[in-house]
């Protein structure tokens, strides 16, 4: 090992002390390299732009046709929102044995949201609009009956890239290449007509 | 050591000592110190109240916004939406100067300059002195004042009611010119006091000082944090260093 | 240190080097490497640079993910980084701290070889490669220090750009061609950030990976000038040799400790450093209606600018400016001294190279300098000291290097 130009005699290696040290060295730069790390990991993160343009989104529901959906973007994520009207709502308990997770058990959802109307109040239904899939845009499809999605349509979503089917709840169908149930951002309302997309509603019990 | 190092030691001192002077510059007899504290946290908080008040009307600090200000400043948000933020504006905006650019252009022949950087371009204590040395010019059609940092600024004295407005005495210097003809120039000695305003000198010194720190602030939000920061790294490189050179030692004991 | 194999890790290293010669690379070059034992302080210089290098690849890839060339959107977008990206506050000062750092270290690896010899033979192509890498790093900083869109961006670059101007007959078209309009702006920035991001960081790359081939092909030289080839042991290697590894890679790691220490204390607290490494007028906008009060060149072209304006004519300044930077390349054969180190010349040479350094150092201040009153003088005098030692160091060195050498290194054990 130290093989070099030596004319005297070559005095004891102390191996343990050199171990010691080459691990002492060798995890202080570890330490050091991740540390260093961490400032370009964490550029990466959404900057104070982003965290500007994410703010909530106000919806004047007044303006929506009970029936209608309505698309608005938050957090550069397409939101779908739904005036149902009883109909639609007549429609969701009708079938709950062809669906995956008819109970929401799996999917993402705030915790106001999770029951059967996947709703705070019923006749509002707000979706973040990304198949569960891959991602692509779900299509409308509210006719009931319209045989070219299914026999015995009661009306949902049917995503166009690799034909997943959801209900008027975004809950998805058997048969879907989809696994979960359409998800739910946090929203609130603010009187009767304001919908809030990105603010959770106050913890009150299951609306 | 040898001639050559001796030589590099004295070239890299006299380079050093000329970069210092390099950067200080001139000091005319009447240019203070700004003396700011950039960790004092009320001082900023006074400085941006102070801003917003009276400067934003025509400057913009387009590179900062209230949401950030009031984080890094620790203003809660009432307090923020009440005395930073203009009316109209989303709290996460970038401040906006009131007046239109076009406007400001026709009136004082030049847009207000956004001052995001200017503690940095100018520096504080140019800052300072320029909010301090405005005085009464009778010669100053359009706005009736001048201002020793800023010589034929086209600023007004915006500040007037809170400093009042000084008076300038000046002394008649004679220069003897390169043909040897003499010349007489006037030259600055002393402020008396003029038109008084709302503050007495002290307080208006505090008052621009405040200023002057919230643009430190904002020319460079994060200088508190990253020296904070750099004194552990420093620590820590210290500490490496200290066992990487244990380890060499311990090695360079075989040669001989 | 040999490693303990346990037969997992002796299968995986026998299937890999059966695919990469990886433990040939690590004898030959690393432990099978002899270098001469009596490196000092002066001999830390390279790794570093070849460290600032990576720093600055590093910091550089995460500055371009948030830079926006062109004219509108350049000056807007550093801003925007440095205030809303998280980290970028500190990442960006890394990049334009590492740029002067970058200079220091290489000036002062540069001065190594000037007062040990190292250019001289074999070893002229290697200096000549090195030489290279210093050319292509000044385009480098001057293309990176337009990128910002500062003041002193604009205006520093409009002046070294119309230096082209003084080439005869070609001149004013080769202004244009370079800039890609009629005056700096959009074109000239687009383009120079292609080339300060990818072309000259490749070409750079590459000349370093030439650099280091050609020292590992010559070896390398010592403070004493002494080939340690010359001189081999019973087992053939070099008795003034080391191992590489494990002596000089400990012994590098100390050093890059301790820079590191040094550049961590500027980056956290003085990243301007006076106005030295980020120039006061570059914080405000491009304006081309407004030239800053003093037009200057970053602290590491301040030399040449000194002698630049030290000559009344502006073509024969950048003449003499261009000859001023092209010098170094012939001091390979310019210094005909038998012996490679300053320690073994005359007084003479050893005035001779301290008048030198020196006088770098005072253009270096000079030309941070306005150009009035004493300032002009001095540069003037300097900028002929400067030139006096090309000339002189044909004549001094072969008067003066001839003396007997020891035949063995001096080292004393640290």
């Amino acid at each position: 090992m130290s093989d070099h130009a030596a004319d005297d005699t070559v005095p004891e290696v102390d191996e343990s002390r050199r171990k010691f040290l080459i691990a002492a060295t060798a995890g202080t730069g570890a330490v050091g390299a991740v540390l260093t790390a961490v400032p370009f990991v964490a550029s990466w993160n959404p900057s104070e732009s982003a965290r500007a343009a994410g703010l909530p989104t106000e919806v004047d529901l007044s303006k929506i046709e009970p029936g209608q959906m309505a698309t608005f973007f938050w957090r550069k994520q397409q939101i779908y929102v739904v005036k149902r009207t009883p109909e639609m709502l007549a429609t969701l308990s009708a079938h709950d044995g062809q669906l995956k997770d008819a109970k929401s058990e799996k999917s993402d959802q705030p915790v106001y949201a999770k029951n059967d109307q996947r709703a705070i109040k019923p006749e509002v239904l707000v979706l973040i609009g990304t198949c569960t899939h891959l991602g692509c845009l779900p299509k409308t499809r509210f006719t009931p009956g319209d045989a070219s999605v299914m026999a015995n349509w009661p009306g949902g979503f049917f995503c166009p890239c690799h034909g997943s089917k959801f209900d008027l709840a975004g809950r998805v169908f058997e048969g879907s290449p989809a696994s979960v149930n359409l998800k739910i951002p946090p929203y609130s309302f603010e009187g009767d007509n304001k919908l809030i997309i990105g603010v959770d509603a106050p913890a009150k019990g299951v609306a | 050591m040898t001639p050559t190092k001796i030589a590099i030691v004295l070239g890299g001192l006299a380079l050093l000592s000329g970069a210092v002077s390099a950067n200080e510059g001139g000091h005319a007899g009447w240019q203070r110190p700004a003396e700011n504290e950039i960790s004092n946290l009320p001082s900023l908080q006074r400085g941006a109240r102070n801003f917003m008040s009276y400067c934003s009307g025509c400057h913009s600090l387009k590179f900062v916004r209230y949401s950030r200000l009031a984080e890094d400043l620790k203003i809660s948000d009432s307090l923020r939406d009440q005395y930073i933020v203009k009316p109209g504006d989303k709290f996460s905006d970038y401040i906006k100067a009131s007046m239109p650019a076009a406007d400001a252009q026709e009136w004082f022949g030049k847009p207000p300059p956004d001052l995001s950087l200017v503690a940095r371009s100018r520096g504080s204590d140019w800052i300072f002195n320029f909010l301090t040395t405005f005085y009464a010019d009778p010669n100053s059609r359009q706005t009736g004042v001048n201002n020793l940092q800023l010589p034929g600024t086209a600023m007004p004295h915006v500040l007037a009611s809170v400093q009042g407005v000084q008076n300038a005495v000046w002394t008649a210097v004679e220069h003897k010119g390169e043909d040897g003809k003499a010349t007489v120039a006037q030259e600055f000695k002393t402020f008396e006091p003029g038109v008084v305003g709302s503050l007495d000198k002290e307080q208006y010194d505090e008052f621009a000082r405040d200023i002057v720190n919230f643009l430190q602030y904002a020319s460079d939000p994060t200088q508190v944090e990253r020296q904070g920061m750099g004194v552990w790294v420093v620590l820590f490189l210290l500490m490496f260093t200290g066992i990487a050179y244990m380890l060499k030692k311990e090695y360079w004991k075989d040669v001989r | 240190m040999s490693a303990t194999m346990d037969k997992n890790e002796g299968g995986f290293r026998a299937w890999l080097n059966k695919r990469l010669p990886v433990d040939q690379f690590m004898a030959d070059q690393l432990t099978g490497y002899y270098a001469p034992k009596n490196f000092n302080i002066w001999y830390f210089f390279g790794s570093l640079a070849l460290l600032v290098f990576v720093m600055q690849i590093v910091t550089g890839i995460f500055v371009t993910m948030h830079f926006k060339a062109g004219e509108a959107t350049a000056w807007n977008s550093v801003q925007y980084m440095v205030r809303e990206v998280p980290y970028m506050w500190l990442i960006q000062p890394m990049h334009a701290v590492g740029a002067s750092f970058f200079f220091i270290v290489v000036y002062l690896h540069m001065a190594r070889a000037f007062m040990y010899g190292s250019y001289k033979g074999p070893r002229e192509l290697l200096w000549v490669i090195g030489m290279l890498i210093y050319l292509a790093l000044m385009a480098e900083a001057f293309m990176g220090y337009v990128l910002p869109y500062g003041n002193m961006s604009y205006w520093g670059a409009q002046v070294i750009i119309n230096l082209f101007g003084t080439i005869p007959g070609i001149g004013p078209d080769l202004v244009e061609w370079i800039r890609g309009d009629y005056g700096i702006g959009d074109a000239t920035l687009t383009r120079f950030f292609s080339l300060h991001v990818i072309a000259l960081p490749f070409i750079i790359a590459l000349l370093v990976l030439l650099h280091l081939v050609a020292l590992r092909q010559v070896g390398s030289n010592n403070p004493d000038g002494i080939e340690i080839k010359e001189n081999l042991g019973a087992d053939g290697k070099p008795k003034d040799g080391i191992p590489f590894h494990p002596y000089y890679t400990l012994k590098d790691i100390v050093g890059v400790g301790l820079f590191l220490t040094l550049f961590a204390i500027v980056v956290f607290f003085v990243p301007t450093f006076g106005g030295l490494f980020m120039e006061a007028p570059n914080f405000e906008p491009a304006n081309p209606s407004s030239t800053p009060e003093h037009i200057a060149p970053v602290w590491y072209f301040t030399p040449y600018y000194a002698i630049l304006r030290a000559v009344p004519d502006q073509k024969l300044g950048a003449l003499l400016m261009a000859l001023s930077v092209a010098a170094f390349l012939f001091v390979p054969w310019l210094d005909r001294a038998k012996n490679k180190s300053i320690r073994y010349r005359g007084l003479a040479s050893k005035l001779l190279l301290a008048v030198f350094f020196i006088t770098f150092l005072m253009l270096m201040w000079l030309g941070l300098k306005p150009a009035d009153g004493i300032y002009v003088l001095l540069a003037r005098i300097f900028t002929v000291l400067y030139f006096a030692f090309f000339i002189l160091l044909p004549f001094v060195s072969k008067a003066d290097g001839n003396g007997p050498v020891p035949d063995r290194v001096t080292y004393d054990a640290h």
